[in-house]
This record gives C-alpha cells, structure tokens and sequence, in this order.
C-alpha cells in the first residue's frame, strides 16, 4: 500500500478537524493509486455527480473533504497498484511529469487543451507500466530496449517481448477508472507518432495536445534533471512541437522555467 | 439581379446562406418554366471541427477558401455555388440530370481529396457529400432538405461518399426522427461511458447435472431515472464504432468479476460478449491480454462469446484474432446459433468449444415438433464437433424437459435465473454451493 494513504487518512478523517485542501490534494495527487481510485470513486454513480470529475482537485471539491476521506478509506482497501519502494521513482517521475503538463498546458494555450486533464493525463499515461512491471519480472529489460529504441515506436517494442503494451492496459484502466474519452484515446495512442502528427487519424485533437503536451513535460524534466534519458523525444519531439506551436527558442525558455518549477517543488 | 454584398461570404466569395436559399428558390422557378433539370450537390468537409481545433479558425478558413477554389474551378460557370455553413457547400448545377450529376459528385469529392499543405503538415481533405435532382412540382427548399438529408447519410456511412437522395436507409419524417433518436442514444453512451453508468449483470448457465457452466455478462447502461436498453444502445454503437470501447470496458470489467469469483471461493467461468468490430480490429489480442493482466485472471476463467454472423467473412485479421484466443487459452462460443445465416463450413473449422442454440428455437418448444427436430439435430452436431452445447431463452419446466430430451449439455434462461447485478450473482453461486449435493 502506498506510504501516502495512512498518512493522509490520518489528517483527514471525518472531524479530525484537518481542512487544507491543498495540502491534501498534492498527498493525493502524488500518489497515482490514490487519485486513480478517488477518481473513479467520485465519476462513479454512487456519488450523484451530474458533471464529471477530471482531477484530483476537483474531486475533493466535489465531495468535501469528509465524504473523499470515506472514498479514500475506502480506496485504500481495494488498491489497484503495489507501492513498494520499487516503484517510488516511478510515481515520483509521474507526479512530476503531471505537474509539469499542467503548468505547460496553461502556457501554450490551445483550444480544447485543459490543464486540468493535462495533469490527470500525465498522472495515469504511463500506468500500464506498473502492471507490466508486477506481471511480467523481465519487463524491465523491455522496457531499458524500448526507451532506447531511435526508430520504432515502442509500443513495437514491447509487443515483441509481450502479449500486450503499456499503452493498451492503460488506456483500459483508464475506462475502467471512468476517465474522459479524450484522455483514455491520449494514453492508448501516445507512442504513435502518426496519431499525433496527422489530425485524419481521427484522434481528437484534444487527445493530440495531451499526447504532445506531456511529452514535451518529460523532455523538459529529463532536460533539468539529466536522469533517465529515452529516445521517445528524439521520435515524437518533432511533431510534439509543430502541433503546440513552440519554437526553438520557446523550448530554451521552457527549459529554465521548467527546471525552476521544478526546483521549487523539491 | 446581381446579389447585394451582404449575401456573399467574405471567405470564399460564394453565396451565404441567406443568399443561397433565395437563389435556389430562383434556379427552381427557371427550371420549372423551362422544363429542365436542375441538381443540387450539398457537401459537408470532414471531420472540421478538427480542422479547426488544430490550426485554429484562420488556418480553418485558409483551408475553406483553397477548397471553395477547388470547387469553382471544377464546376461549370452557370452553377450557383453557395457556403451555407463554416464547413458546408451547396452547388446548384442547372439542365444537370441524375447520371451526369452522380459522375460530377465524384468528381468533386476527388477534387476535394487531393493533399492540401498547411502549417508544413500535408492534410487529405474529404467530404460527405449528398445529391437531389429536383421532381417535379418540388420547391426549393424541399430539394435543398433532400440533398442536405442525403449528406447527413453520407456522413452517417462514414464520410467521403455521395449519397443519391432517396438511397438513404432512413427516409422521410420517421428516418429524421430514428436519426435524432440515434444521435441522442450517441450522446448518452459517451456521458455513460464516463460517469460509471455502464454496469454488467450476470446470468447463469446451468448444466443438465446442475453444475454452473459458466455465467454470461450483459451490458446495462443505467442512467439517472432512466434504463437505456441493450437492443436500442447496442446497435448505435455498433454504428458509431463505440462498441469497440464498450466491448473493451466489458472486457476488464467481466475479467475483473471472473477474479472476484475465484477469490470468493466459487470460481466460474465469466462469458463477455465481442463484437465484429472488436474481432476485426488489430487491437483485439493487446486489449484481451490486457484485460486478463490487469484483473490477473487464468484466461480458462474467461469465455468469448461470437454470434455465429461474425463468423460469415473469416478475413485474416479474424482468424489472425480467434487463433490467438485460442493460444491464450481463453474459451471460444458461438452465440445464437442457428439465427441467420449458419455456415457450416466456417463451423468445422471455428476453434470454439462452446454452441449456444438461438433462443427462437427454444420459445416454441415443446409445441413445435420440428424446432424440436432442428434442436436435437443441432445438438447432436455441436457434440460430435466436441462442443458443450447450450440451449438459449428457457423460460418453462416445459421447455427446459425438451431441451433436455434434446440432449443438450447446458441451458440458459429465465427458468433457472434471470441476469442480476454483481452483488447478486455473486451470492446466488455461493448459495447454490452451500447447498449443492
């Protein structure tokens, strides 16, 4: 169980007098198991929510912090993801790619781009990953030969070595989470370089711009950080780009930015 | 008279649609006295919105200006060309009759494909694209509703066609409403699709010995206040391609309760329903794996179930689909068997181990003596190609006394269960174990 919940269960049970938002929502918001399970707690009818949730903000305004710390309890009991030490890069790498996707989304500005979903998306884009990494053990080395891949898409990768791809188990968790259409279709394409690249292939284009949008967020994180370096932007880089509109320039201001963001978070 | 400012669009220099309207009610008057033809082609760009939403409205209304061009420099200069919408074109083509207007509308709808270059992107316009050639004693607006009923048909098939007027499937005040209907069930599969309002109900299927062969998941789409039912939904999203998204969501979610079930200590085979869309699509076995991995469920706790009518074109992609199934392990049955068009040659060479007999034989059982012939033949036939064979819809002890005397394996039907919720199911299997002999 990830090391966030009790925690966060703590502070926030009903009447423990604990209202900081925000403070509450970053708990959740880090811990991608959480968010998945609040999220589709809160979209599920039991809630009685005639508009749908898209992020964890959201989410606790909807319910009030009583009714997400029941959801939450009861999250906690049915977790869909492990959380051992294993996997705390991964959820530190989504988390932060998540932020950045918001924060990105806001700065380019497209129509249909929310960053809200920006941030949702790039919470949940690489989750089918965890599952792969649970079901099969040599999966990591998979995936060390799909990150390093310069001409395939890496889906190809992965479907050589797999019954399946991380794209596809995440797109279905994500329906299965009750997530919107838009950010289910951005996981299941957002390693297809043609998906992204052409609008006839009938991807919506708010879809495209999440793709593009946390792609270019992980770039600007590996750029700052100068960890875990993937071919993925030399392939998708490109497209990426021309579909937000940024320039070469733009990406040098984007890096400063983002490296201090992302200073700021830590 | 030549038309006032105010009637023409600034971005293509075509008539609008204030303009184009009186202008039709004009070509209709001429043709009427001159007793000539008179055609109206009504073009719709695809997928626009997107066109929009990528390159923004300037980049949209470049596009619209370059095909406008397209168009006026392929049409003869006595047409009256008209933009009625941001993405929609009205071509009235005087003295114009049907066989000569069909070839034009293809001719236009490849002008309108031909690569277009914006923002350093190569885009493949196309449109949908409807025909009505005025009748006589008509008037303008009626053959304008025509043509603008054949292109929604158009659209409808998928896009990139011409449609004639009167080949749509759907005519008249009752094809509009049906097509409202639909676009409304549309519109409510999306909203349930994310609002947690699909739920899946479970109904058994009973061996002749008692034992549970399997229980078979069924789509509910409960909205607030209200049910939409499976025959309505489930063919508008066969039509719209949302099926492939439903069948996915079943998919996991069947999984899902075939893991429940064995970790409640009565484990049962879960059947999900797949579609044609699903079968032929080159995303079917990643989704299958998928599902399995994510419920982390041994695939011989999950069956498939095909109507027999998938089966009719055996293409590559689904043999390529059933093969795999069948690698995986995961069972393979064919549903309503026997409605509609039943190849056997197909049958002899289907990996499947399940036959379930179509419901309309088992409704007139016991009466019907020579249903009763075509069951037991059925049966017969299933278990000689090595198939539990399942009898559908037994709703009478009458009828379930037949099927037995039909020696079939299984049965299905409101007589022993009718479908229930998870919770439900879940405790009609443990009772039914507590208490089995």
């Amino acid at each position: 169980m990830p090391r966030a919940i009790p925690e966060f269960y703590l502070h926030s049970r009903p009447g423990s007098g604990n209202l900081n938002f925000k403070l509450i929502g970053e708990q959740i918001s880090a811990d991608v198991s959480l968010a998945a399970g609040l999220i589709k707690t809160v979209n599920s009818p039991y809630f009685g929510c005639r508009s749908r949730c898209r992020s964890v903000h959201e989410a606790l305004l909807m319910l009030g912090l009583d009714a997400t710390s029941r959801a939450i309890a009861a999250i906690s009991l049915r977790q869909a993801f492990p959380g051992s030490a294993h996997y705390e890069r991964f959820w530190q790498a989504s988390a932060q790619i998540a932020a950045l996707s918001g924060w990105l989304a806001q700065t380019v500005r497209k129509a249909g781009l929310r960053a809200d979903d920006a941030y949702t998306y790039g919470l949940f884009r690489d989750c089918g990953i965890v599952i792969l990494l649970r079901r099969f053990p040599d999966y990591v080395k998979t995936l060390d030969r799909a990150n390093h891949e310069a001409e395939r898409a890496f889906t190809d990768i992965e479907i050589e070595a797999l019954p399946t791809n991380h794209s596809v188990v995440g797109a279905l968790l994500a329906q299965n989470w009750w997530l919107p259409e838009e950010i289910c279709l951005a996981i299941r394409n957002h390693h297809d370089r043609s998906a992204i690249e052409h609008f006839e292939s009938g991807l919506p284009a708010a879809s495209r711009y999440l793709v593009a949008v946390s792609q270019t967020a992980e770039h600007i994180l590996q750029h700052a950080t100068a960890g875990s370096y993937t071919e993925e932007w030399q392939k998708l880089g490109p497209s990426c780009m021309r579909l937000l509109g940024i320039e070469d320039a733009a990406l040098a201001e984007l890096y400063d930015e983002g490296a201090a963001l992302i200073r700021s978070s830590q | 008279m030549p038309a006032t400012p105010p009637d023409i669009d600034l971005t293509t220099g075509f008539l609008n649609r204030s303009g184009g309207v009186h202008a039709a009610a004009r070509a209709v008057a001429d043709a009427e006295a001159k007793g000539a033809a008179l055609a109206v082609l009504w073009l719709d760009i695809d997928r626009f919105r997107q066109i929009n939403e990528s390159f923004g409205h300037v980049g949209g209304d470049h596009i619209i200006a370059q095909l406008a061009t397209r168009l006026r420099l392929a049409l003869r200069s006595d047409s009256v060309l008209v933009r009625m919408g941001s993405d929609e074109f009205v071509a009235l083509i005087p003295s114009l009759q049907l066989p000569m207007a069909t070839r034009i509308g293809v001719m236009l709808l490849a002008e309108i494909e031909r690569p277009l270059a914006i923002d350093n992107l190569l885009m493949r316009p196309s449109a949908s694209m409807g025909l009505a050639v005025l009748e006589a004693g008509e008037d303008a607006l009626s053959l304008l509703e025509r043509a603008d009923r054949a292109m929604i048909e158009a659209k409808r098939r998928g896009g990139n066609q011409l449609i004639i007027s009167g080949d749509e499937r759907l005519t008249g005040r009752l094809g509009v409403q049906l097509a409202r209907e639909e676009l409304a069930i549309e519109a409510d599969l999306h909203s349930a699709l994310e609002s947690g309002c699909l739920t899946l109900e479970y109904q058994p299927l009973v061996g002749i010995d008692g034992r549970i062969e399997a229980v078979e998941a069924l789509m509910r789409c409960d909205l607030p206040g209200r049910r939409l039912l499976p025959g309505k939904f489930i063919p508008v999203a066969e039509k719209t391609g949302m099926i492939v998204r439903l069948g996915e969501w079943s998919l996991l979610q069947g999984a899902q309760f075939a893991a429940r079930l064995r970790d409640e200590g009565v484990p049962t085979k879960v059947a999900i329903n797949v579609s044609r869309a699903q079968l032929t699509s080159r995303n079917f076995a990643p989704a299958l794996q998928a599902a399995l991995i994510c419920a982390n469920v041994a695939p011989a706790l999950i069956e498939l179930e095909f109507t027999e009518s998938l089966f009719l074109d055996l293409s590559d992609i689904v043999q390529a689909n059933l093969r795999s199934t069948w690698l995986a392990e995961v069972g393979i049955a064919i549903d309503d068997f026997g409605y509609g068009y039943s190849s056997l040659s197909n049958l002899k060479d289907l990996p499947a181990s399940k036959l379930k007999l179509d419901s309309s034989f088992i409704k007139v059982l016991p009466e019907d003596r020579r249903a009763y012939a075509v069951v037991k033949a059925m049966a017969m036939l299933g278990r000689e190609l090595g198939m539990t064979v399942i009898a559908e819809g037994v709703e009478t002890a009458a009828q379930q006394a037949a099927v037995e005397g039909a020696a079939v394996d299984a049965v299905q039907g409101f007589f022993h269960a009718r479908p229930m919720p998870e919770e439900a199911m879940l405790a009609w299997l443990k009772e039914r174990t507590t208490h089995a002999p």
